[in-house]
């Protein structure tokens, strides 16, 4: 039977799967991952791995909204905090540190953030991309402004600290395995890094599925797809449903992991949605992996930050100017955004893609 | 009523009555905002509240009028505007610093002076920020709103640094000259003296805004210029020098703003923008884009509504208004004024 | 034969990825109407936004009294003597008319002025509705504002797109003694489907298929010329005849 080249392609492609340098790429960070907690025996590295995994799998949901559904909201760093406090929320004052707590916890972010972006995705039917994002700018800092006055439910601006419970508490221990404390901590880890591969597996088969294209179908040409019979509404009523949801889990697992939530640290808007923002762009909006390579690279930098001000105090001791900029470490990354955003919008992988496209 | 003026003869037909019917909905729906809340407030608290209220709204006036026209003519959205309205205020800030003696001087003269100063040197340095900023960011991408909306949401994380570079991270307190302090007790009414300035302030700008766009050939250009750039451009006028004049224009009414906010507020701090760009977005959602009339109705409003519920629900406030704005987004998501007045 | 007054040569344009003009070359030569006719989607209304400089071309050349102007910017174009009035004629709706002719106006001078006398002796509409908000014109109407606006400086050259489109016969016919009027002040390059404005006006016509021009010559041998007419217009006698 004559095949489409289309069907030609894609069989092309499956073909050649277990092939070329992406292949070897995703393998060689899944093996990374694995042994994250073996190869670096101080926490802080650790713990870098382990923010890098949460974030990628944070900014691969927004990307999901941005690069593959065309839509910028703002409220997406709301999600991922409304998923730390509802964890905090069951495993701290409204119930304890108990495994049935934490499903409990995980299955309330789920449902709150489908409930809310079920309301902000008929939102962004309703009017023009631009007043969508200044709406969810504005619902984001209204939650901010919620969890920081209702404080008798959310623990205000002190936050809510957590404890995971049984095998993951951070005081269970099991002993040594190759130079490394084998405990709650560890056990965390994997849980979470488990959490996160499902999760990032989704959203790459969403992406691969029928449902996926004709959603960049609807991005690229909106009226194409309605005229095609598209009933391009639902498709991005699910689009978003699904990445706010994701999102919200990635907050479960950071509160998970780090133990204490707060308004400034999970929903912030110069916190949480810049620093998305920034990974994405750097990543490579619509690429999905750019999600990883952008929390990568950003977390690195903010880990390695401090040193790096040292060595410039070092190098250049009199410098009080070039101190006073590297201090302000937002404003580094202001203006790293807007030089990424003007020569480099592509992102990472984006130009990758598009340098290895003209090649063939 | 205003629609008939601006169109010089009768609007007629069925899509006229249409606009004649829900001008008369949110005339209702304003006067509603009005009478409502003396259910619960007492008359005098009332009347306090209604100037505070007004007060407010036109101060976010200010900084919504520039953001309204920015976008109606040059299809930009700013998100850095809340950082420019927050340089205006640390300009002044400058300012008041320098002249202290005039700030804390018994002389009304001294007084307004300085506070003129203030003003023109915040007009003034923002203006110039607006169009550094318009000439070296905004014209790389003209045409992209995703991409306006992230380099400007850049910008402002840049210039909002910078403040905290300049002048540091901490709060500022601005000091009230004395003219502007101190209220009037009317039969039990308390005024503040300074909430009628800047409403005073507010319906000059308001007015001159309107002159310059009905009376001289620029606002004939500005305004055919929001229903048809490419046409304007057709017809000889360099539609890029006038961009960066309402750039600049725009800037200068947010930094106008920032001052007034700063001595209203007595303090500043280096976040302070955020907070009003909010306020701002509601307004142009409320009142419509491109609309100067719509954008004072729209803070009108806002402001408003922030002091009735701030006295009878305080933490609702905030919540108040991002509540109207959806509201308005889900029954009239254009506004109350669409693009043009 | 005098110098054209407007040469395109070899324009290509792209709109987004698709190749529109694909090699345009004609000239307009100074005292005549060139008519430029043709089927829908065959690229005239491209190359009149080209030549204002609204669309800029990939390749090629326009040049406008021996002037290069295809990299110009369109105000630049316009400030040189060239008027544009196009497809959807760019009325100022919210505006009224005489706020539409000022933001025409490029100055405000004596010649100017007497140019807008005459210019509202020849339409009377536009007098008569002076201070309306121009949308609440007729069609006919705003085409005539449309041109009005185009005029009142001192233009060589006027671009018209399909001004005809939309618009009762009779109003067309006042459109083609407009453009009679007009055509002995300046030199008119016309786009028009309604092959009976293009005959009524035109003196010279080039016919445009697919992006590219693949006839050009006298109006009056094209009048005559049914196979041509047939095979690049579609039209038939039958259907002319009904007009």
């Amino acid at each position: 039977m004559p095949q489409t080249p289309v069907q030609m392609h894609r069989i092309g492609k499956k073909k050649n799967r277990f092939r070329g340098a992406g292949f070897f790429l995703k393998t060689g960070m899944l093996i990374f991952f694995l042994g994250a907690p073996f190869l670096f025996p101080s926490f802080k590295l650790v713990d870098l791995v382990m923010n890098i995994i949460i974030f990628s799998v944070l900014v691969a949901s927004f990307d999901i909204l941005l690069g593959y559904t065309g839509i910028l909201s703002f409220a997406h760093g709301m999600f991922f905090g409304i998923g730390a406090y509802c964890v905090a929320l069951l495993m701290g004052p409204y119930g304890g540190p108990s495994y049935v707590h934490l499903a409990l916890g995980l299955l309330l972010a789920v449902v709150t953030a489908s409930a809310l972006a079920v309301v902000i995705s008929f939102l962004s039917l309703r009017v023009k991309a631009i007043f969508f994002a200044m709406v969810t700018l504005a619902i984001a800092e209204l939650a901010i402004v919620l969890a920081t006055k209702l404080s008798a439910f959310t623990g205000g601006e002190d936050g809510i600290s957590l404890n995971m419970p049984g095998i993951f508490a951070v005081s269970h221990r099991v002993g040594d395995f190759l130079g490394t404390q084998i405990g709650g901590r560890v056990f965390t880890y994997y849980l979470i890094l488990f959490g996160s591969l499902i999760l990032f597996s989704l959203m790459i088969r969403f992406t691969h599925s029928p449902l996926g294209r004709v959603l960049q179908g609807i991005r690229d040409n909106t009226q194409r797809a309605e005229a095609l019979g598209y009933k391009t509404f639902i498709f991005q009523v699910v689009s978003i449903l699904f990445g706010c949801v994701v999102a919200a889990v990635a907050g479960g697992f950071y509160a998970m992991w780090v133990g204490y939530v707060n308004p400034e640290s999970c929903l912030g808007v110069m916190t949480i949605m810049l620093d998305v923002l920034l990974m994405v762009i750097i990543g490579g909006m619509g690429t999905l992996y750019g999600a990883v390579v952008g929390a990568g690279l950003l977390k690195t930098a903010q880990t390695f930050l401090p040193d790096l001000q040292h060595l410039a105090k070092t190098v250049f001791p009199n410098a009080a100017f070039i101190h006073q900029f590297l201090e302000r470490w937002l404003l580094l990354f202001g203006v790293l955004f807007i030089l990424v955003v003007i020569l480099f919008p592509k992102g990472i992988i984006g130009s990758m893609r598009g340098y290895m496209a003209r090649r063939t | 009523m205003k629609d008939q003026n601006e169109r010089g003869i009768e609007v007629t037909g069925a899509g006229a009555a249409l606009k004649r019917k829900s001008g008369a909905v949110s005339f209702a729906a304003a006067v509603a905002l009005f009478i409502l809340p003396l259910l619960w407030i007492p008359g005098k608290i009332y009347l306090t509240l209604t100037i505070a209220g007004l007060a407010m709204g036109m101060l976010v006036f200010l900084i919504a009028s520039g953001l309204s026209i920015i976008f109606g003519l040059m299809d930009v959205l700013n998100f850095a505007h809340g950082a420019l309205f927050a340089w205006g205020a640390y300009t002044g800030f400058s300012v008041f610093k320098l002249m202290r003696a005039w700030v804390g001087a018994d002389s009304v003269l001294k007084n307004v002076g300085v506070f003129s100063m203030a003003a023109a040197a915040a007009l003034l340095a923002v203006s110039v920020l607006g169009m550094l900023l318009e000439r070296g960011l905004i014209r790389r991408v003209y045409g992209s709103h995703l991409f306006q909306i992230l380099i400007t949401f850049g910008g402002m994380v840049v210039l909002v640094e910078l403040i905290r570079v300049f002048w540091g991270p901490n709060d500022e307190v601005i000091v009230q000259p004395l003219t502007f302090r101190g209220s009037w007790d009317m039969h039990g009414v308390i005024v503040e003296r300074y909430r009628v300035l800047c409403i005073m302030i507010g319906v000059v700008v308001y007015t001159m805004i309107r002159i310059v766009l009905k009376k001289t050939k620029l606002g004939m250009i500005v305004r055919a210029g929001v229903e048809n750039r490419e046409m304007v451009q057709a017809m000889g006028h360099n539609i890029f020098r006038i961009f960066t004049g309402v750039f600049a224009a725009g800037a200068a009414l947010a930094a106008l703003g920032g001052v007034a906010m700063s001595v209203f507020d007595r303090q500043v701090y280096p976040d302070m923008g955020g907070t009003y760009l909010l306020f701002a977005f509601i307004v142009v959602i409320i009142g419509g884009l491109g609309s100067i009339t719509g954008s004072l109705l729209g803070a009108l409003i806002v402001g408003l509504a922030y002091n009735y519920v701030a006295y009878l629900v305080p933490w609702a406030a905030a919540a108040v208004n991002v509540l109207i704005m959806i509201i308005i987004l889900l029954i009239r998501p254009t506004g109350l004024f669409p693009a043009g007045r | 034969m005098p110098e054209a007054i407007l040469k395109a040569q070899e324009i290509h344009t792209y709109i987004g990825q698709h190749h529109i003009l694909q090699g345009v070359s004609f000239e307009a030569r100074p005292d005549a109407v060139t008519v430029l006719v043709g089927r829908n989607g065959a690229g005239k209304s491209t190359i009149l936004k080209t030549i204002m400089g609204l669309l800029p071309p990939s390749q090629g050349s326009i040049t406008f009294r021996a002037r290069e102007i295809q990299r110009k910017k369109p105000y630049e174009i316009a400030r040189l003597g060239i008027g544009f009035v196009p497809e959807d004629m760019g009325i100022f709706s919210n505006l009224t008319v005489e706020e539409n002719m000022k933001v025409a106006m490029l100055r405000e001078d004596r010649e100017t002025l007497q140019r807008l006398e005459t210019i509202t002796d020849l339409l009377p509409d536009l007098r008569k509705f002076w201070t309306a908000a121009a949308g609440n014109l007729s069609g006919g109407q705003k085409q005539m504002l449309a041109i009005a606006r185009a005029i009142v400086n001192k233009t060589a050259l006027l671009l018209i797109d399909e001004p005809s489109k939309g618009l009762a016969p009779i109003i067309v016919e006042a459109l083609i003694s407009t453009i009679n009027r007009i055509k002995e002040h300046s030199v008119v390059l016309l786009v028009e489907q309604n092959f009976h404005m293009a005959g009524a006006v035109g003196d010279d016509y080039y016919i445009m298929d697919d992006g590219l021009v693949v006839r050009g010559g006298d109006m009056e041998e094209l009048a005559g010329d049914e196979a041509v007419k047939s095979r690049y217009l579609g039209i038939s006698s039958a259907v002319e005849r009904s007009e």
